[in-house]
């Protein structure tokens, strides 16, 4: 079995903000990855002028896939829209410490996140 | 934590206690340490009459002559020398191998090592049963086959194999033919005669007996033609050099002798607490049994679990100790081998998760098993899907 550090055993076990926001208008979302894949990420955020002001994922796809995108969005809420843009899969893969294999895995959170603030960015 | 609960008896099962106290009286100083093959003292002599007793205990599980019973280091030695023995020793009348894509690795490596040398090998695809019918076979015989190997009871799905129908189709075109039975011993009849075996491969672990000592057995009469991959002190009819471990053989021994008389109980009661498993996963739905239809050994549960992602899977229900059809936790993302070859896909092989039974199991077990696993694959849907 592969090893797996504390951080990422205590967010698979306990996933910080799992689930889907309803629809609504100050609700963006975003997907990237399949089943298929074998790993697929759906993020969805409210946002309240610049700022996201809560996130939830759905993630299909190994532990430290999970634990990725829950870290994620406990780490992005409260943050200006831009951070979505900026954001790239290397901070959660050192604080996760996933293994370098697994990170094609982090490249579909990262298209699904970039895919989020592309919408969040667009013009009204 | 607690301990997991151990459901992986068809990796390996615990040695059972008293199969262990014969072993250990072997091991005290006043047991019996001499090498068996040092006639000349008592001490040798006493080892010899262990080991000797031992080869009619598993020469009785499978209903053969104790002088056919060849002891080596476990089923993947067994395997190895009876296929590389057989294809080095006939490598002149021909050089053509048939078997099947869901053999044990120590059947498809030793083959795929063939290969290397020139050797032509078929590889039979099962169907979704998981059951290769004698007519691929007969199909796949040709002038120049040397050899068919074909396991009896598959290692990930429990399928047990007509083994019987491919023996008597192999010794009418006087083709050799090869079993590995290393998960069968105590689960299913093996008779050697009655199936026209020519070469079983066999090991302790899997029958509450100790790892590291397994047997092969090897048809007399007519002699099979074996060329050892082992050279030394010329032991065991001078097809496997080297000294024996008595204590080894003797736990062996009295696995066999033991699987064999509880063999009806320990199949009822299995059975009966597999079904138990089944009916508890089955309630978390969109879950599917590997080759369902085909006849499997009454310990084996295979489950395909849709909708949840196989290491994630494998990693939630780390309470309760189960195989996974993927070996994507070592990183490889290999999906089973066996169970794409029953036609899953990538995804669904590693959505599977083999649960096996034992002597040791308890309902109570099982209904802590079935509570995880509805637990853990409802939890992993939700986070996968709302």
């Amino acid at each position: 079995m592969a090893r797996y550090s504390p951080l990422v055993i205590d967010h698979f076990d306990r996933p910080r903000n799992s689930g889907r926001l309803p629809a609504a208008p100050d609700v963006i979302e975003a997907s990237a990855g399949s089943v298929a894949q074998g790993t697929s990420f759906h993020l969805s955020a409210r946002l309240s002028g610049e700022s996201i002001m809560a996130m939830q994922f759905e993630a299909y796809g190994c532990p430290h896939c999970i634990a990725a995108a829950s870290w994620t969005t406990e780490h992005l809420v409260g943050s200006p829209i831009e951070a979505l843009a900026r954001w790239d899969w290397r901070p959660v893969a050192q604080a996760l410490e996933i293994p370098a294999e697994k990170r094609g895995r982090m490249l579909i959170l990262q298209d699904a996140v970039k895919c989020l603030a592309e919408i969040g960015l667009q013009p009204p | 934590m607690s301990s997991p609960i151990y459901l992986d008896y068809a990796a390996t099962t615990p040695v059972d206690p008293r199969v262990a106290d014969r072993m250990i009286e072997c091991l005290r100083p006043e047991g019996a340490h001499g090498n068996p093959s040092s006639a000349s003292h008592e001490f040798g002599r006493r080892a010899r009459e262990l080991v000797e007793k031992a080869r009619v205990q598993v020469a009785n599980a499978i209903g053969a002559k104790p002088a056919t019973i060849v002891w080596t280091s476990g089923a993947t030695e067994s395997d190895n020398l009876a296929i590389q023995g057989v294809a080095r020793f006939h490598a002149d009348r021909g050089r053509h191998i048939v078997s099947s894509k869901t053999e044990h690795k120590a059947v498809l490596d030793a083959l795929k090592q063939l290969e290397r040398e020139g050797f032509d090998v078929t590889y039979l695809r099962p169907g979704v049963d998981g059951i290769v019918q004698p007519e691929q076979v007969r199909e796949a015989l040709r002038p120049d086959t040397i050899l068919v190997s074909l396991m009896h009871v598959n290692n990930e799905t429990g399928v047990i194999q007509d083994v019987g129908a491919v023996g008597r189709l192999c010794r009418e075109r006087g083709v050799l033919f090869h079993c590995d039975a290393a998960q069968s011993i105590g689960k299913v009849p093996v008779d050697v005669e009655a199936m026209q075996i020519d070469l079983l491969s066999m090991t302790a672990h899997k029958a509450y007996g100790p790892k590291g000592v397994g047997a092969l057995y090897v048809r007399r009469t007519p002699p099979v033609g074996l060329r050892p991959i082992l050279f030394g002190g010329g032991q065991e009819f001078g097809l496997r050099s080297g000294t024996l471990p008595t204590h080894q053989i003797v736990g062996m021994g009295a696995a066999f002798e033991l699987a064999i008389a509880e063999k009806d109980e320990d199949v009822d009661r299995l059975r009966s607490l597999r079904e138990r498993l089944w009916q508890g996963i089955a309630k978390v739905g969109d879950v599917e049994i590997n080759a369902e239809s085909a006849d499997r050994v009454s310990n084996i549960l295979n489950v395909t679990f849709h909708g949840v992602e196989g290491e994630s899977l494998q990693f939630a229900l780390r309470a309760v100790a189960v195989s996974a059809g993927a070996a994507c936790s070592s990183g490889s993302d290999e999906a089973s081998y066996v169970l794409r070859a029953l036609g899953r896909t990538d995804q669904q092989a590693q959505s599977s998760l083999r649960f096996s039974l034992g002597r040791f199991s308890t309902t109570a077990e099982v209904e802590t098993a079935i509570a995880e696993v509805q637990r853990e694959v409802g939890r992993l849907r939700q986070i996968a899907s709302g």
